[in-house]
Order: C-alpha cells, then structure tokens, then sequence
C-alpha cells in the first residue's frame, strides 16, 4: 500500500463520513421536523426549526398512554429475548457440538422459518391464541416473537458455535461436567459476541414489530408502541409536526437503549467472533 | 471442521440421555408458532375459496391459475423480476459498500466506534418510520433531495423519484440498502477481525500488498461472512414485502412497478388496503408454497455448494 | 448436582414469572367477561372501525347513547384504515372480533355477509329512517339488511374563493367553461387542479367526479346497470380521454404526488381546485383555517351538474357476538334523530339520514346537491367486485395511462374485459 500512502487514508475518512452522513440525515431529519409547524416542513424542509418548543409533545404525551406503551413493549422485548437466548443456546449447542445423525436434518427444519412469510398463517395463528386464552394478552406477543426469532438466531449460534475450538470443552468434560455445565461455564462466556448479536436483532425485531400486535391486541391499554404510534398517522394525517414528534417518541427509546448499551453491543457483534 | 475422531468419541461417550432434552423447548415454540401455522395455511392452496369460506379440495387448480389466468400470470413474473433486482442491488451495493466500509474500519481509524454505531442507527427504527421518512425525502415538491439537487444547480436531475416508474423500484432497494447496511458491516466486521493476524503478517512479509492482498488473503478468509450475509440477503429480497407496503401500497404503485412476490401475495390474500379489497386465500396460499419451495430450493443447492467448497456456515 | 441446581433457578424463576403473567392475564379478561356483568344488569360492547381520526367523537356518541342506557359500556377500537381490512378479517375467521363493526359499503361489506360472519338486522326499529339508496349500500341480494348506514359521502371539486375573486375566475356551468377555466388559470401560472397519480384510489375518485360530467351521468350509468351499454362505449372511453387531457392542470411532478401532497398544495394556496370528498373540509380547515372554501358540482357538456355519492360505511353487528340485543339497542340508537344531529355537527360530515342540517353552511350545500345533483360513484356502488376489482384495474390501469404505458382505449378493454369476468348484466 505504499504508493497509496498519501491519499488512502484521508479518502478512507471520506467514504465514512458520507456514508455516515446518510445514515444519520434521515435520524436527524425526523427529530428536528418535530419541533417545527407543518408549514415549515413543506415550505422549508431544510431550514432548522424556528423555536425549540416541546408543546407538540406535551401535547402528544397527555394524548396517549406513552409510559404504559413504553412498559408494554419493554417488557415484550426482554422477556422474548430471554426466551430466544435461552432456547436458541440449547438448541444449537445440541445441534453445532453434537453428530447425531438427524443434526442436520434438525437445523434444516429450524431455517425453514426464515423461507415463508409467517404473515400467511395468522388466522390459524389466531385460533391457536383464542384457544390459549391470549388474545388481548401480552404473552401472545412474547410467544411470536420467540417464535420468528428462532430460525435466524439458530443460524448465528450455530455457526458460532461450530467455529469454536473444542479444546477447552474437553477439558471440561475430562474434570467431569455435565453437559449444562459446559455449555453455561465453558461455552457461553465464550459465546457473548455472538449471543449479543442475537440479542441485539431480536430486541430490534421484538420492538419494532407491529404486524401480531395489531391483531392479537385490540384492548387499548396492552398495545405496544409500533401499533400506539401508527393510530397517530390516522389522527394527525394533516399535522406533520405532531406526526414527527410521535415517531421520534417511537424511535427514541431503542436509540436511546442503543447508545446506552452500544459499547457491549458492538463489542458483541464484532470482538473477535471467530478466534 | 477440528474434529479429531478420539475426541468426537469421548465426547459420545459423556453425552447422556439428558442431551436430548436440550433442542425440545426451542421445537416446542417453533413447532407450534411457526411450523404449524403455516403448514395450515399452506394446505389452503389445495382448496377453492369463496370469498372468506373455504370449499372443496381442487389438487393443483390454484397453481395451475396462478401461472396461467391473467392478470396473476404476468403479475408473478413481473414481481419475480424486481425481486431478483431487488437481491442483485443489496449484494452489489448494499453488502459491496458494508465490506468496504468494515475492511477501512478494520485498518483501524479514527472514531471506528462512532462509525459503527452511525452506520447501525437505521436499522433501530421501524419500517413504518422508516418508510415514512424516506416517502418525505424523496417527495417531488417537498423533499429535501429535490430541495438539494436544486441548490447544487442540478434542476435537471429533479424526479417523482416513487412516482416515475423508472425510479421507484430502485429508490426501494436503495432505502433498504440504507437500512441494512449496518448489519452487513458488522457481520463483515467480525469476519475481517476473526482472521488470524499471522496470516496477514505472514502474507505482509512475502510482499503482498493492497489489491493482492485483499485478493489473496483477505476475500478468501472473508468467504463465510459473505455466504452468511448472501444467504440472509437472498431469503429477505425474495420476500421484500415491508418497506415496499410503507412506501407503495399493496399494489406496488405506479402501475405495479414496486411490485414483489411478498406484497403481490399480500394482495391475494388480505386483499389491497384500500376499502374495496377483496382475498384470493387460495391463490395466496399458493403463491406462498410456490415463493417458499423457490427459497427453499434455492437455498439448499447453496448451501450444499458452500459445503462442497468446504465453507462452514 | 450442584452445576444442574444453578441451572434449575433461572429457568424455574421463568416458568414463574410466566405463570403469574399467564394467571394475571386470565384475571383482567375475566373481569370483562359477560357472566359476571349480566348480574349487575351491565354490558360490555366493542366497536371496530377504520376511523382513527374518530376516537374523541365516538367518546361523545357513546356519551349520548349512554344518558338513555348507562348500563351498557362501550369501547370504540379502531384500527388504521389500510389495517383494518386484514385485521376484522382475521377476528371474524376465527370466530371472533368486535361486536359492532363499521361495514365497508356495498360489495367488500357484503362478502363478510356472505361468509356469516354478520347478524341480519331486517326491521330493526328505525331503518325507515333512511333511504332505499342508504340502506343498500348493506343490503344483499335477497333484501337481508346487514348494517346502519352513517354517512354519505360525496365528491366534488372544492375550489379556493379567494383565488377564483382575484383572477375574477367564476364556478363553471358547462364543462367547456370549466377546461376554459383552467386554461386562464395555467395561463397566469397558478397550478388549477391539486391533483396527483401516484396513489391509485385517487384516480378511480377523480374519474366519479368527470366521467359523469362527459357521460351524462345517470343514464350512461342505467344503461350500464341494464347491461345495454358497457365500458366500450366512445362516450366512456372519452371520460377515459379526458382523465389524461386534465394532467396538464396538474401540479409538476403530479406522478409522485400522494393524498398528503395534494392537499397540503390546496390548503397552503399553492392551487386553485382540489378534487376530493366532503370529508376533507374539515382536514383542509384545520391545516389553513382562514382558506375561503368554496365547491361546485361538475358541469357536464350539456350544463347538467352533478356530485358524485355513496354510502360510506354502515354498522353491523358480529354474528357471533354475546351481546347481540346491547348490540341492537346500538345500532337503533344510530337511527335517531339525536344521533344523525350530533354526528353532522361534531363530525362535519353528510348523515345518510335525510333532512339532518348543520351550521356549516357549505357542509349544508354539499349535502343538498347530494339529495338533488346526486349521480352515484359506480366503481364503489357497483363495481368493487372480481378479482382484482375491477375498481382497483381501474385504478392500476389509469395509472398506466398517466405513465404513458398504456392508452385510454386499452384502459377501457381492460376494464370492460375484467368487469364481464363477474358483473352479470355483461354477462347476457
């Protein structure tokens, strides 16, 4: 690289700076639309706000239960992770650390999830949840979640798992654990840049998920915040600054959670994931 | 694989009965949530449906009208194409601009961490706002695009960028790009720091540099990362259906040329969004099976190429 | 041991944290369940409905209902419109779902009919209320009477005073007058028609509004209801024609402009006519209160003037309801008089009951040109069956049209060639 040495790295520090650039205008874009009057966002949608007023929120906020929204859907997202972590770790240690004949097989089934629109089986879906009792139940919620997180958290884990080394799990094994042992001692702290991953994406998935809350929920008080947010399109179809100001408040808590937690994130999903 | 075979049996040997509790709880949920539902309504392609009731058994009746009765014939090949641009774009632009950009943050720069985080930001937010925002965006009259093209005095560029059909499609998959872009950077990423230093040291010290050095060490190394994100690329852009609902309605506006698999069988089987809507469930259904035996197919030729060629996924 | 204990912990602390979810779940629901009510003489009802805008309205209506029946509670639970569709649907295949629901009109509304999923309601107490053309907007064949209808809607161009009084531009009495209209106003670069094609249900509106205009309304449209004439005919392949002729009073860059930019264009002045619904007035007054707002009837070649009408949603009652009779007393409280005053006054919208006035003077014009100048919109009334609809081809292929992919005559045969696929009277 050395003929290059002059300009690849100030054009490296371009390429990221546009491209960052981009994905942070549209971010941006919506927060500072929020504090503007509808007029000024067709009129001058570039121009900064004129005042940083929060009225358009206060506003918002006594019109709708935020905090229980925000409640609601936190707590759908933690426990579905939980869930997915849980079951997804036993799962693909069993199929990734293990030759039984029908792994694969086993791990086929699991990916099939990911090939077809789950949309397609939501009246069967919903005769399952009547039957269950859980319509209008949060739990109806948790449950698809884990569900559709399945087959992409298995694939993760999976490969993770199949890429590391045995050497230390023998160890184990030859002072005399368990298989719960191995994987919860050995394993796992091993596997965190890949467990973040999974956890990352399905609490993203888990969030922002609108589709089951909207026909499972009908009950104001249990609705989520996708689904609290998108009654607002209907309401303020003509007010685009109450509008920016319902998704921002949409938005904000998962970027807020991001920033906060970024650090393991991102450790999670790069750190050397493959040793 | 690092399988030594002694080892392999010891490990037989340590593995009780109790192993095999250990995949129940995740087949359990999946089983119910997922496989059951929709195998149910996959058998709903076999029946005839008057309007919301299902009728008698018809075999392959569904399919046969789905390829062959107009308009569903040129509709499933229409939106078949722009599902195979779709897929084309993201891999070239979308995961060509993430390993690009993961192997200068890998050359570690300054504020990598930042970069990261901005480049992962979109894909915190909802398809809804999403698609809301980028609708803004690229309004004609409006959005700030056409607001910018103006001020750099490129007037002549200015578009209906979602109303020109020559457009709109590729408007789509770039937002979609923008949105994916930070996963595939940070799965790409994990790839570059996962390749052990010596190698590159090694390759450094034999007098590989720049282009040669991506070529021979760096893109050989980087195959699994690739096939992951290739084989999660492929499944999301056969059944692109979210961002293209938000932005264009269940009829793929203008004049159907948004149109892909997942919203045409949307249309099928809830009907459009507007008022008048009426559902085809066994079209839909059949759409469906045939949309899933295509990936399904698709992706296990892939993935047994990628075995041959000894790749782990 | 010891290692299987730690395991246990977590996974049992789980399994409880779900039963207690699980149980306490089961105590809300049953709080809400009849039995428990039906002691107290109270009832518990649901409203579905694709009316988001509505809530704070609805809270007043059931306020009403309430003063003569305090002890049946009412919940109204919209869903976004684009939603609601999928949503009522998957309620009803499972048996069940709210127990009144806004019934889409005419044929959508009526496939649920058909299916069972919605109770009869034929001499509900009060349905003579309404006129033969209100009520069959949930009428099917055989003459079951499914819903109450609530309100008419009506389209027509809505003009801004101001600008007609500036550029001393008067409302058109023939349809020359009003492509004349256009012209001057193009000519001193004030864009005439807010309109644009990107969303398709727009363009199937616009063509209620001006093919009746170039067809001479009713009688193109018995003729057609009597199988005598049909899509081929040159007068509909003209409105077809004219559909395209009108894009040059569009704005620019009409083919990326949706049902927000358009209105956002009239309300802000930026153009002189806005073709849409009377439910817009009270969106457009609410994003530039001080627009003088005015409406005219469409003119046709021969000066016949004509709004386009129909039913816009009725309420029925869920066939598998518990509280089909609390459901009853409802929907006849919906044909009273104090219903239909209050539903114009705080909802500015057409009562499909005859004879309600409002204060809002336009409201009230618009709403006697509907009982007076009425020509139905025959793509909703009539033609929202087949598969796609031929309203929704319509839609798709006027679309094409605008894009230059396809021409008014293919449009025609397009539609004509999908409509003879179900509508019986092309049949013969």
């Amino acid at each position: 690289m050395k003929h290059g040495a002059i300009w690849v790295r100030p054009f490296y520090y371009l390429v990221v700076f546009a491209v960052a650039t981009i994905s942070l205008y549209p971010i941006l874009l919506m927060i500072l639309s929020s504090f503007k009057k509808s007029v000024d966002i067709y009129k001058n949608p570039l121009g900064l706000p004129t005042s940083f007023s929060l009225d358009t929120y206060r506003t918002l906020l006594s019109k709708i239960p935020f905090t229980t929204y925000f409640m609601n859907s936190i707590f759908v997202s933690v426990i579905s992770v939980i869930l997915i972590v849980v079951v997804c770790s036993l799962a693909s240690f069993y199929i990734a650390r293990f030759n039984f004949s029908w792994n694969h097989a086993l791990f086929f089934i699991f990916l099939l999830g990911m090939m077809i629109p789950i949309k397609l089986g939501i009246v069967p879906l919903f005769i399952l949840m009547r039957d269950l009792g859980l319509i209008n139940s949060l739990w109806s919620l948790i449950l698809m979640n884990t569900a559709t997180g399945i087959p992409l958290s298995m694939l993760i884990l999976t490969g993770f798992f199949k890429t590391m080394p045995y050497e230390l799990e023998e160890a184990a094994r030859i002072d005399g654990a368990g298989n719960l042992r191995v994987l919860w001692h050995v394993v796992l702290p091993l596997m965190r840049p890949a467990l973040g991953t999974v956890v990352i994406i399905n609490f993203i998935a888990a969030w922002n998920d609108f589709f089951f809350p909207l026909i499972f929920i009908t009950e104001k008080m249990k609705r989520t915040i996708p689904v609290g947010m998108m009654s607002l399109f209907g309401e303020h179809s003509a007010d685009w600054g109450s509008l920016f100001a319902g998704l921002t408040l949409a938005s904000l808590p998962m970027i807020l959670l991001f920033f906060i937690a970024s650090k393991q994130f991102m450790e999670g999903l790069t750190a050397g994931a493959i040793k | 694989m690092r399988e030594p075979t002694a080892s392999t049996l010891k490990r037989k040997s340590w593995a009780r009965w109790t192993i095999h509790l250990f995949p129940i709880p995740a087949l359990i949920l999946y089983g119910m949530f997922v496989l059951y539902p929709i195998l149910a309504a996959l058998s709903y392609s076999f029946f005839e449906w008057k309007g919301m009731a299902r009728g008698d058994f018809i075999g392959f009746r569904n399919f046969v009208t789905l390829f062959t009765t107009e308009p569903y014939g040129s509709m499933f090949w229409n939106a078949f194409k722009h599902n195979v641009l779709y897929f084309v774009l993201q891999m070239v632009v979308m995961n060509g601009l993430a390993f690009f950009l993961a192997f200068i943050i890998y050359q570690k720069i300054k504020g990598a961490e930042f970069f990261k985080a901005a480049f992962f930001l979109p894909r915190l937010l909802s398809v809804i706002v999403v698609g809301f925002l980028w609708k803004l965006i690229l309004n004609p009259n409006f959005g700030t695009l056409n607001v910018i093209l103006e001020k750099l005095g490129l007037e002549t560029l200015q578009k209906a960028w979602l109303g020109d059909p020559g457009t709109a499609l590729i408007a789509i998959i770039l937002v979609n790009c923008w949105f994916g872009l930070g996963f595939g950077v940070l799965i790409f990423l994990a790839g570059f720091q996962g390749i052990p230093s010596e190698l590159i040291e090694a390759a450094k010290l034999d007098g590989a540099k720049g282009f040669t050095l991506l070529r021979t060490i760096y893109l050989p190394l980087m195959v699994p990362s690739i096939m992951i994100m290739g084989i999660l690329t492929f499944i999301q852009s056969f059944e692109a259906f979210e961002l293209v609902y938000a932005m264009q309605g269940s009829m793929g506006e203008p004049y159907y040329s948004t149109d892909t698999l997942a919203v045409f069988f949307y249309r099928l089987a809830f009907g459009s969004s507007t008022a008048s809507g009426t559902t085809a469930i066994g079209l839909g259904s059949a759409l469906a099976t045939v949309l899933f035996l295509f990936i399904l197919v698709c992706t296990t030729v892939f993935l047994r190429f990628a075995n041959k060629k000894d790749v782990q996924m | 041991m010891k290692q299987k204990s730690k395991w246990l912990l977590p996974f049992l602390l789980l399994f409880v944290v779900a039963l207690v979810g699980c149980t306490s779940e089961e105590k809300t629901t049953v709080s809400t369940t009849p039995d428990k009510e039906e002691k107290t003489g109270e009832v518990s009802l649901t409203i579905g409905s694709w009316r988001t805008e509505d809530v704070a309205k609805y809270e007043k209506v059931i306020a009403l209902f309430n003063e003569q029946h305090p002890d049946i509670h009412i919940s109204f639970n919209p869903t976004k419109n684009t939603e609601y569709n999928t949503v009522l649907n998957t309620a009803l295949q499972a048996g069940e779902g709210p127990d009144i629901f806004h019934l889409r009109p005419y044929a959508a509304g009526l496939k649920l009919a058909e299916a069972g999923y919605v109770e009869k309601i034929n001499g509900l107490n009060g349905l003579n209320a309404f006129p033969e053309a209100a009520l069959t907007a949930s009428r099917d064949e055989q003459g079951n009477q499914y819903g109450v209808p609530i309100n008419l809607s009506s389209t027509q161009f809505f003009y801004n005073k101001k600008i007609f009084k500036d550029n001393n531009l008067e409302v058109p009495t023939t349809w020359d007058d009003f492509i004349a209209l256009n012209d001057q106003l193009l000519e001193k670069g004030i864009t005439p028609i807010a309109m644009g094609t990107k969303e398709g249900w727009l363009l199937s509106l616009l063509h209620g509004i001006v093919g009746p205009a170039i067809y001479e309304g009713n009688d193109f449209y018995q003729a057609v209801l009597a199988g005598e004439k049909d899509f081929t005919d040159a007068r509909f392949i003209e409105s077809i024609q004219v559909m395209k002729d009108l894009k040059k009073y569009y704005p620019a860059n009409s083919e990326g402009l949706g049902m927000d930019d358009i209105r956002t264009l009239f309300a802000l002045e930026d153009a002189a006519m806005f073709p849409l619904g009377s439910w817009e007035i009270p969106v457009v007054l609410e994003m530039n209160p001080d627009l003088d707002l005015g409406y005219f009837p469409i003119p046709s070649k021969e000066g016949n003037k004509s709004v386009t009408t129909w039913v816009d949603g009725s309420f029925a009652i869920n066939a598998n309801s518990k509280n089909k009779e609390a459901a009853k007393l409802f929907l006849e409280f919906l044909t009273t008089k104090e219903f239909g005053e209050l539903f114009v006054k705080e909802f500015s919208m057409i009562s499909a009951m005859p004879g309600i006035t409002s204060d809002d003077a336009l409201l009230n014009d618009i709403s006697n040109a509907t009982a007076n100048e009425a020509t139905p919109y025959m793509w909703v009334t009539n033609f929202t069956g087949g598969d796609p609809t031929t309203k929704s081809l319509l839609e798709s292929e006027l679309q094409g049209m605008y894009l230059g992919q396809v021409t008014p005559e293919e449009v025609a045969a397009k539609v004509q060639e999908n409509a003879k696929t179900w509508f019986t009277p092309f049949q013969k």
